[in-house]
């Protein structure tokens, strides 16, 4: 009897722990507990993409809409005016997310704390001299990575976006050895949207029915966008682009040309640069990195070389990756064809180049 | 749709396009409307939509044609105006804008969607939304609005920065009037959401002098002040509070809370009929409607005096210019 007793006891004091906590619970769930705001920093953030990049960041489509930001802008000193400007309009467009913004043209005070760092800033691209375009970026991107390192979170994500972007992310990283490698990458996720595009708009479908686009290499005038693993979701499946499209030959040059030209068709028509979508895929890059790929899908990202694809350690290259709990990693095993070998080597070759006009800058 | 006016428009495309506007789970399809020097750029703009790959983004048209673009439209956003350059007269600035809102309501009346929400953003505002309203006759009258939020957002943001509180936590300040200089931006019944409660502005400021003449100078010239800084105009926060005057019209304001929106008037407030004056607005299931009742003291009464003077005389210009 007194072994039934205690044993009734103990399951009513079991019944009564469980609807306690199931009460807790519940109460708990009306307590909104935000996020910690995360620490965006935007160099270059006086300019065009800058100017259509903010106001996303600040409505959550970089982070997630549940996600507060506190964005730090880095500008040079004869644009700290129109960075105040800017600043200025963050506050007025009264967004629930933006728990903060620093205007400033000081490098280590734009750096502190940072979680995610998006590089605009850059010497402007002029139509000669390459050599003069790596190595006045050189300077600028051993500063910063110097700040970063010193400055930032330990942990912080790293988007180059100025051009030469792989070579500009190369030099960052060689300066900040004490920012893990993976988490410095440059921005292909503009030509991989545009890729997509050509591809929606060849065979009349929704762009976001098709996927697995790859951008190999460098984001410069010669990359390769490869549609030999791209699928469409059909509604009835996932088909093969290359299959659906059925012109190999257009999938080898117009479509290369297309893709690879786009930015200097809009910049003709619109006269000023494609800001608009360029913001939009740093965006897209940064989101599909912290927040996670959808399953099935990659996506592409200049970042640093293992060895996969035969493509030499120690690039900065665009590779398909897919991402999971803040990490990317490369897809791996996917067939390479003659044609696209040669592309993805020529590409390397540029790659090796830059990287030895950059070290070859003198200290 | 609207006049591309450039900046504006390319600032609030993307917005439109990631649903900021009308609710992420809501598929769009932009009408952009440009004059035809513009065809080009307004192309350039159509390319780089479409390459940004929105899942929402159903369709895209760009066009000079006016009845092209008002084809089956339920939102309108009207960017587009004759800006007003160094040496022209206000009559001459009224007078290109009323026709240009005068031949836009022409397309949007015969083409819209029966029940199009119409949102004016271009200067001067209240009046080309008045113009609009005259001459699409079909188009219901609470279904024209001009914009203030950007004023109404401006005011939130001076409020919390004096108060050194989140944005998110201001609410109710009211923009009266016309989207002009007479803009009165009134916190007599504004709150601050604090962990002790809801407090009132003025008290938590308590410091009428600012409040009757600094704040509103700053809300006044915040545009002023931006273009001196950036040597351009607030394009993004303008398209920033586009997406919330018709996001909240159409998606309803929070339990609570109000917004400032210039709609037509009805009388209230003592405010003459028949002007687009903005007031304060809740919104629910797709309409506004003015809060009433609230205290309107002698200051306040003469400010709003003031901007429905004005708003009167604008409106006896923009008809001499019809004549």
């Amino acid at each position: 009897m007194e072994a039934l007793d205690l044993i009734q006891k103990i399951v009513i004091v079991l019944v009564c722990l469980y609807l306690s906590w199931r009460i807790i619970r519940y109460l708990w769930s009306f307590v909104d507990v935000e996020k910690d705001p995360l620490i965006v920093l935007v160099t270059g953030a006086a300019g065009q993409i800058g100017y259509a990049l903010l106001p996303m960041i600040a409505r959550g489509a970089m982070l997630g809409r549940d996600q507060p930001v506190i964005i730090h802008m880095l500008d040079i000193e004869p644009n700290a005016e129109t960075l105040i400007g800017v600043k200025m309009e963050l506050m007025d467009g009264a967004f629930p997310l933006l728990k903060g913004v620093i205007a400033t043209t000081d490098v280590i005070e734009a750096c502190k704390g940072v979680d995610v760092a998006i590089m605009l800033g850059g010497f402007p691209h002029r139509k000669d001299d390459n050599k003069d375009l790596i190595f006045s970026n050189v300077a600028i991107y051993k500063a910063q990575a110097s700040a970063l390192e010193q400055h930032a979170d330990p942990d912080c994500k790293v988007l180059v976006v100025a051009n030469p972007a792989n070579t500009n992310a190369l030099i960052l990283k060689e300066y900040a050895p004490s920012i893990p490698e993976e988490n410095i990458t440059s921005l292909t996720r503009l030509d991989h949207n545009r890729a997509l595009n050509q591809i929606a708009e060849k065979l009349n479908v929704n762009v976001g029915d098709v996927k697995n686009i790859i951008i190999w290499g460098n984001h410069s005038s010669n990359l390769y966008p490869d549609a030999n693993h791209a699928t469409v979701n059909t509604g009835v499946g996932h088909e093969s682009v290359k299959e659906l499209i059925d012109d190999d030959h257009w999938l080898n040059t117009n479509f290369i040309t297309n893709v690879q030209t786009r930015g200097q068709t809009i910049v003709k028509a619109r006269r000023l640069s494609c800001a608009s979508s360029a913001a939009i895929s740093v965006c897209d890059h940064m989101r599909d990195w912290i927040l996670g790929t959808p399953t099935g899908t990659w996506v592409s990202m200049g970042v640093y070389s293992d060895g996969s694809y035969g493509i030499q350690p120690g690039l900065i290259y665009s590779f398909p990756v897919t991402c999971e709990k803040g990490e990317w990693s490369i897809v791996q095993g996917l067939k390479i064809d003659e044609f696209a070998r040669g592309k993805m080597d020529a590409l390397q070759r540029e790659l090796i180049e830059e990287k030895r006009v950059a070290y070859s800058y003198p200290h | 749709m609207g006049l591309c006016d450039g900046q504006i428009g390319y600032a609030l495309v993307p917005m439109i396009a990631r649903g900021i506007m009308l609710g992420t789970d809501q598929p769009v399809i932009l009408h952009m409307l440009d004059i035809p020097p513009a065809a080009e750029a307004l192309n350039g703009v159509k390319m780089e939509l479409v390459d940004a790959a929105f899942p929402l983004l159903k369709g895209v048209v760009a066009t000079t044609d006016a009845v092209e673009a008002c084809t089956g439209v339920n939102v309108a956003v009207m960017v587009g105006g004759f800006p007003r350059k160094e040496g022209m007269e206000r009559k001459d600035v009224m007078s290109k804008n009323v026709s240009i809102y005068k031949s836009q309501a022409s397309a949007l009346e015969k083409h819209a969607a029966a029940n199009c929400k119409v949102l004016v953003v271009a200067n001067p505002a209240n009046t080309n939304a008045l113009i609009l309203k005259e001459f699409a006759p079909s188009i219901p009258e609470k279904n024209i609005t001009c914009l203030t939020r950007l004023d109404h957002n401006r005011a939130l943001g001076q409020i919390s920065e004096k108060l050194n509180v989140q944005v998110s936590d201001v609410k109710n300040v009211i923009i009266w009037g016309n989207h002009s200089s007479t803009q009165y931006p009134d916190v007599t019944h504004a709150t601050v959401t604090t962990p002790a409660g809801e407090k009132r502005v003025p008290e938590l400021v308590n410091d009428d002098e600012w409040l009757k003449s600094g704040f509103i100078s700053t809300v006044q010239q915040r545009g002023a002040a931006i273009i001196k800084a950036r040597k351009l105009s607030s394009a993004l926060s303008a398209a920033s509070s586009a997406c919330d005057h018709i996001r909240d019209w159409v998606c309803g304001t929070p339990e609570g809370t109000w917004v400032s929106m210039g709609v037509y008037s009805d009388g209230s407030y003592n405010v003459p009929a028949g002007l687009i004056y903005s007031f304060p607005v809740t919104c629910r299931n797709g309409e506004w409607t003015i809060v009433q009742g609230l205290s309107i003291d002698e200051f306040s009464r003469k400010k709003l005096d003031l901007t429905a003077e004005e708003l009167t005389e604008e409106k006896a210009l923009a008809y001499s210019c019809l004549t």
